[in-house]
């Protein structure tokens, strides 16, 4: 099979060099016959590559960003409302959580550890 | 669309887990009649329902990934996890049956004859149809490869040879078992020989014949277009459910059919 699309590609290099300048069909479907995402993807699926090809990440599919947590670089937290949960692991592998109510406006402090967090107003994306 | 912040599928309300559940009810209990009081009705309607299940959930799934894009991408490695979850769980299922095998046989009782095979059977040769289904089903695991790499590289017609040529792979091994069934000099009542050897291989063969029914569904799915060369998860799960067949076969044809005989 290797060598079979070895021998292809040689033939299609070899007709474009020697035939005129033919535009090569991009889409998928007028080349193989198998369409691609680009041309198919529907839905949510759809949205969510057109938004990691722009390098947005609506729907928090990627790790979030990391923040110091001190009072000049407090950790961002997006909520849709003005209040959202918090629950701070102060140290790593900690079991017990501390949960806190997060207002908007001026940045909260966990009560255990005392890191920063701040209120962000974030859309709902649909 | 509902509204959510995050890339999971909220499955809508749906009857079919109900229906299966029911289904399963039914062909147990139908079977323990059917072995008891020689009627078949209740176990006839579990299986009824079952295909209806079978069909009607799957065919659900198909809509809600293919044609509404619900599959995004954390959805569908929850379903890649799924379906290795699966096939790890099915491989323990036959390790079962190579257990009760190398249990009868590594030590033979005295009422075997204290030898295995078993005195007065006569095994069948692993060197004529068992070798031709060894390279009947390493073939097929060739084909679907290249029926694989067909749909990645958007090669449509390719595509559908490769993936035709596979299921009739699977037929025809399934034939020429159904014809080593019929021809066999023992039955499964032959001692714990016959019980070992037509349980195991009787089990994999119903594997195969589920694995290219699987295969069928994505030859007709990408006949109708539902596949692109990026994702075509369905197909994916297809073609590893029919590898773990070919790998069970092959742990069949060595301890049973060679080492066996």
């Amino acid at each position: 099979m290797a060598a079979r699309l070895l021998l292809r590609s040689g033939f299609r290099a070899a007709a474009a060099c020697r035939a005129a300048r033919v535009p090569v069909p991009t889409r998928s479907m007028a080349a193989g016959g198998i369409p691609t995402d680009e041309e198919q993807a529907t839905g949510l699926e759809k949205i969510i590559m057109k938004a990691m090809k722009d390098g947005t990440d609506p729907y928090n599919m990627l790790k979030p960003k990391s923040f110091a947590g001190s009072k000049a670089d407090p950790h961002l937290v997006p909520s849709i409302t003005n209040k959202r949960i918090v629950g701070c692991v102060c140290e790593e592998d900690n079991t017990a959580v501390v949960w806190f109510w997060l207002h908007e406006g001026e940045a909260q402090r966990c009560p255990s550890c005392g890191s920063h967090y701040k209120l962000v107003a974030h859309e709902l994306p649909h | 669309m509902a509204h959510q912040a995050h890339a999971y599928h909220m499955v809508d309300p749906s009857p079919w887990p109900l229906t299966g559940a029911v289904a399963a009810l039914l062909l147990t209990s139908g079977t323990a009649i059917w072995m008891h009081f020689n009627s078949l009705v209740l176990m006839t309607l579990g299986l009824v329902l079952l295909l209806l299940t079978m069909y009607q959930w799957w065919r659900d799934i198909i809509r809600e990934g293919t044609f509404q894009g619900h599959h995004t991408p954390p959805v569908q490695k929850g379903l890649r996890y799924g379906m290795i979850l699966f096939i790890t769980s099915e491989v323990f299922f036959f390790l079962g049956f190579f257990w009760a095998f190398y249990h009868s046989s590594l030590a033979p009782t005295p009422e075997l004859g204290g030898c295995w095979p078993p005195t007065g059977i006569t095994t069948l040769d692993p060197f004529e149809v068992p070798l031709l289904n060894t390279a009947v089903l390493l073939a097929s695991g060739v084909t679907v490869t290249w029926a694989h790499h067909s749909i990645m590289e958007g090669q449509r017609k390719q595509a559908i040879q490769s993936l035709t040529l596979t299921i009739l792979l699977g037929f025809y091994f399934t034939f020429l078992q159904a014809m080593e069934y019929f021809e066999a000099p023992f039955t499964i009542a032959d001692g714990v020989y016959g019980s070992t050897f037509f349980v195991a291989t009787g089990f994999h063969g119903l594997h195969v014949i589920i694995g290219s029914t699987f295969l069928a569904v994505c030859l007709l799915r990408q006949v109708q277009f539902h596949f692109t060369s990026e994702h075509h998860f369905g197909f994916e799960a297809a073609a590893w459910y029919w590898h773990f067949v070919d790998v069970v076969w092959l742990f069949l044809y060595i301890s049973i059919y060679w080492w066996g005989s």
